[in-house]
């Protein structure tokens, strides 16, 4: 049987050998603003997939901005898509415990101020990270709104998935 | 010990049951308590760690990052029972290495450990889920019980 120091030195090597792969590549996060999303509040900037679509920018701003009103959140992200607005946003810790009453809330503010817009509410921190994420690498020019697009539906299904 | 109980003891045994009571050690119950806590914590704090690590890294939200969460709990808690060293963390914080979820790799591996001289089948087969068999059992009931109390409260429009 391994003795006691044995046992740590082999832990330590499972550790080192998951961990060093992980913070060498960070698996695909571009920006220290996501990167730090999970920890800290980063307030990322609005946007919408496509553009050029002067309207659907406004949307996202006039969203973030009722949504950041409410005092139980501290951060919120926001992304217009061509069907669906994205609302991530995160709850203030000792606010957690209302969680659902938030969720309602939101989405009754919403549906009474856009009723024509569809949108997708999570607090999800996961949510979260990638729409930071994707409004990250939506500042480049080159890339493409259909990717962009494309994206955003992933993180909607991601969303939806329950187990 | 309840009176009526101590009422029906022989005089031999009462004073028995006194001279025991003499030289009983004291349970150490506050210290006991705040080292499972203390242990108890640290599991939770490396599970969510965990959490947020499938989070980060992987496509789990935080609804679906408790699957691989507690899986890769469990895994770890019986590489720890094989080398022999949850058996210290056991010792020294009770239950609060027995309560978490890691708490049950510890009686699997612990049991299968204990019957492998009796063979792979009869012995670590038969009794691998001993100790860990009334745990998904009392599990499996219990979360029955609750989805039948919320399908219940849905059904009656409270939730």
């Amino acid at each position: 049987m391994m003795n006691m120091k044995q046992a740590v030195k082999f832990l330590a090597i499972l550790i080192m050998l998951g961990a060093g792969p992980a913070g060498c590549t960070s698996f695909g996060k571009t920006s220290p603003e996501s990167r730090a999303s999970m920890i800290q509040s980063v307030n990322p900037d609005p946007g919408a997939t496509n553009d050029l679509e002067e309207k659907d920018i406004k949307l996202a701003k006039k969203v973030k901005k009722d949504i950041a009103a409410l005092d139980e959140i501290y951060d919120v992200a926001v992304i217009a898509g061509k069907k669906e607005v994205l609302v991530a946003y995160k709850v203030k810790h000792l606010k957690r415990f209302g969680m659902k009453r938030i969720e309602k809330e939101i989405n009754k503010k919403l549906e009474k101020n856009y009723p024509d817009e569809d949108f997708i509410v999570s607090s999800d921190y996961k949510i979260f990270i990638e729409a930071v994420e994707l409004r990250e690498r939506m500042k480049d020019p080159s890339f493409p709104d259909k990717k962009a697009e494309e994206q955003l539906q992933r993180i909607i299904s991601l969303k939806k998935e329950l187990t | 010990m309840g009176d009526k109980k101590k009422q029906k003891m022989t005089p031999e045994q009462q004073q028995y049951q006194q001279l025991e009571q003499k030289h009983e050690l004291k349970r150490p119950v506050v210290k006991n308590c705040i080292k499972a806590f203390l242990v108890g914590g640290l599991i939770c704090t490396i599970g969510q760690a965990i959490t947020y690590f499938y989070i980060y890294f992987f496509n789990f939200t935080e609804q679906t990052a408790g699957n691989p969460t507690v899986a890769t709990m469990i895994f770890l808690s019986m590489l720890l029972t094989g080398f022999g060293v949850y058996d210290h963390i056991g010792q020294f914080a009770g239950a609060g290495s027995a309560v978490p979820v890691t708490g049950f790799g510890n009686s699997v591996i612990s049991a299968a450990i204990e019957h492998r001289t009796e063979g792979f089948v009869l012995g670590v087969g038969g009794n691998m889920f001993k100790l860990a068999g009334s745990v998904i059992l009392f599990g499996v009931f219990a979360a029955f019980v609750v989805a039948l109390v919320k399908t219940l409260l849905i059904m009656m429009g409270v939730l």
